[in-house]
């Protein structure tokens, strides 16, 4: 029997268990994934040596299909031995590196003792300060904060829970659906964010499918980066869920002086959302659409730049420093709270309107 | 007078890498993607360094099934991309798709000429796929240069050729990476 025949069946069995993946089979797609990679690694052994492409790209083929089949240990061994073997591509190398640091990951969540939606998305920060490897703390720990607010409020939305202005999600609703922070990959720096399942699935809707939140995080995350500002309205056609969502989603956007480039990627998903710098006129554009009753002589927008010192969303207002002086700005009406909180005492520009005297807010967003 | 066609459906006609299913599935999803913006029959720009070549795609309209079936935008752009540039290869670089190995995050595809029997995967092609919903010209052009770099990136696994297709825009770019390019 020779690599072509090999090749050929896992080939066939490799895309019936993509297939059944799609169709919501997982056993089943688990199965056909361990029995093309059973495949795999015979065409592996059956090629000649000489053909350095063809053997390296089976070698990562059969890695990753036990990896896909959840034969973390068989995945692992593989990877290993291709690695020791000093004939092996670099290209593949990379490969099979990326691969044992996923396998790592997972086999990680499998002993965490708790179980995860299907559906982990990786997060990884290109640009700016960031290095492979590593990142200014701060940064992470506001980018983590924000997408757990994004799938807290994703989730929320779902469920058809009345949009929240203030404070966390329910209890019971954070206790169930804890995101998790796994190390990802290398390249830039990763992380990957898993949601710990429900102890009681009913906690969902019926009509809510769990394995959908994630995939609904990234389509939101898209479409609020999209310049086609229809996309965002099909998507969540509440309107301040949508405004919440368009601002969550800028906090996440580099502003370029830090960092340049946030990609979000889905398990098994080979296209990352992605978020340049340029992804915040475009969701400016989403949130700047002209009002509905537009005045006869619209007021003048100005932009104050400065620290964010004090807040009261109960009392709808903010205070701002600019240059040492105070600066207090009310009608916060349309804040919420996991856009704004994280935003005090930092750099922020904040839009307003001047009548008689008073500041009136519009829009805030971080500066740095 | 009537324009070429490019074939997007029954792929696995001509593209031995393929089964009857995948290729069904990407004709869908291709259909989804195109009926985005477009109606049937719609004309499709195929543009590879200076020469462009205008060809008609005849898609299905989708039902309520099929729409359901592709709700995920990401994996129906990207499943779209797979079949319109598969196709765009056969029809003007006379590839087809003969092998496939899985990667961490997918598949990769490799392509070989009409006819040609890869009984390895040495001197095939590796095909990289990118898959724009909307955006104009520009936003195709970079994402196809990124793709080339991506593709060339390290000590990569080429020869390749590298392929974005703009449903919105209804064009295709395709751009081969060799060794020394």
């Amino acid at each position: 029997m020779s690599w072509l025949t090999f090749h050929s069946e896992s080939e066939k069995l490799a895309i019936d268990a993509h297939l059944a993946a799609s169709n919501k089979q997982y056993d089943r797609s688990l199965e056909l994934y361990r029995r093309a990679a059973e495949a795999e690694k015979r065409a592996l052994e059956s090629i000649d040596p000489s053909k350095i492409r063809t053997r390296a790209v089976t070698a990562v083929s059969a890695v990753a299909l036990w990896f896909k089949g959840r034969e973390f240990a068989a995945a692992e061994q593989l990877a290993y031995a291709m690695l020791a073997d000093t004939t092996v591509p670099e290209f593949a190398r990379q490969e099979l590196r990326t691969l044992v640091q996923a396998i790592w990951t997972e086999a990680a969540k499998q002993t965490a003792g708790v179980s995860f939606l299907p559906g982990q998305v990786t997060v990884s920060v290109k640009g700016g300060e960031v290095v492979t490897g590593g990142a200014p703390l701060d940064l992470i720990v506001d980018k983590v904060q924000t997408i757990q607010s994004l799938f807290y409020r994703t989730i929320e939305f779902l469920q058809g829970v009345a949009h929240r202005r203030a404070g966390k999600p329910a209890r019971e609703l954070q206790e169930a659906c804890r995101p998790w922070l796994f190390q990802a990959a290398p390249g830039s720096y990763q992380f990957s964010v898993a949601i710990q399942k429900p102890a009681q699935i009913d906690l969902f809707r019926s009509e809510i499918e769990p394995s959908r939140i994630a995939s609904y995080f990234l389509d939101v995350v898209g479409a609020s980066a999209s310049e086609d500002v229809h996309r965002m309205e099909a998507l969540v056609p509440d309107s301040t869920y949508r405004n919440t969502f368009l601002k969550l989603t800028r906090n996440l956007a580099p502003t370029g002086k830090t960092f340049e480039q946030i990609e979000l990627r889905g398990a098994g998903e080979a296209k990352p959302v992605s978020l340049g710098i340029d992804a915040r006129m475009s969701i400016n554009k989403n949130l700047r659409k002209p009002a509905e009753n537009v005045q006869a002589v619209p007021p003048v927008e100005e932009e104050l730049r400065g620290t964010l010192r004090a807040l009261d969303l109960d009392k709808d207002w903010l205070d701002i420093v600019v240059d040492g002086v105070s600066n207090h700005v009310v009608g916060l009406e349309e804040a919420v709270d996991d856009v704004i909180g994280p935003m005090v005492n930092r750099a922020v520009v904040v839009r307003v309107t001047r009548t008689t005297g008073k500041l009136k807010y519009i829009d805030i967003e971080l500066a740095e | 007078m009537t324009k070429e066609k490019l074939r997007i459906d029954a792929l696995h006609e001509r593209h031995t890498g393929l089964t009857p299913s995948l290729s069904g599935s990407f004709f869908e999803a291709a259909s989804v993607c195109l009926n985005r913006h477009h109606a049937t029959p719609v004309e499709v720009e195929i543009l590879r360094g200076e020469t462009r070549v205008v060809r008609e795609v005849d898609f299905q309209a989708p039902d309520d099934r099929m729409r359901n079936a592709w709700a995920n935008d990401i994996d129906t752009t990207e499943a779209g991309a797979y079949g319109v540039s598969l196709a765009a290869v056969e029809a003007e670089e006379s590839l087809v798709a003969v092998r496939r190995a899985e990667t961490l995050t997918g598949a990769d595809w490799y392509v070989a000429p009409v006819g040609v029997t890869a009984d390895d995967l040495e001197t095939c092609l590796r095909l990289e796929v990118s898959g724009l919903d909307s955006g104009n010209r520009s936003a195709l052009e970079t994402r196809l240069a990124q793709k080339i770099a991506q593709t060339k990136r390290g000590k990569s696994n080429l020869p390749a050729i590298a392929s974005v297709v703009g449903f919105e825009q209804r064009a295709v770019a395709i751009r081969r990476v060799e060794e020394k390019s």
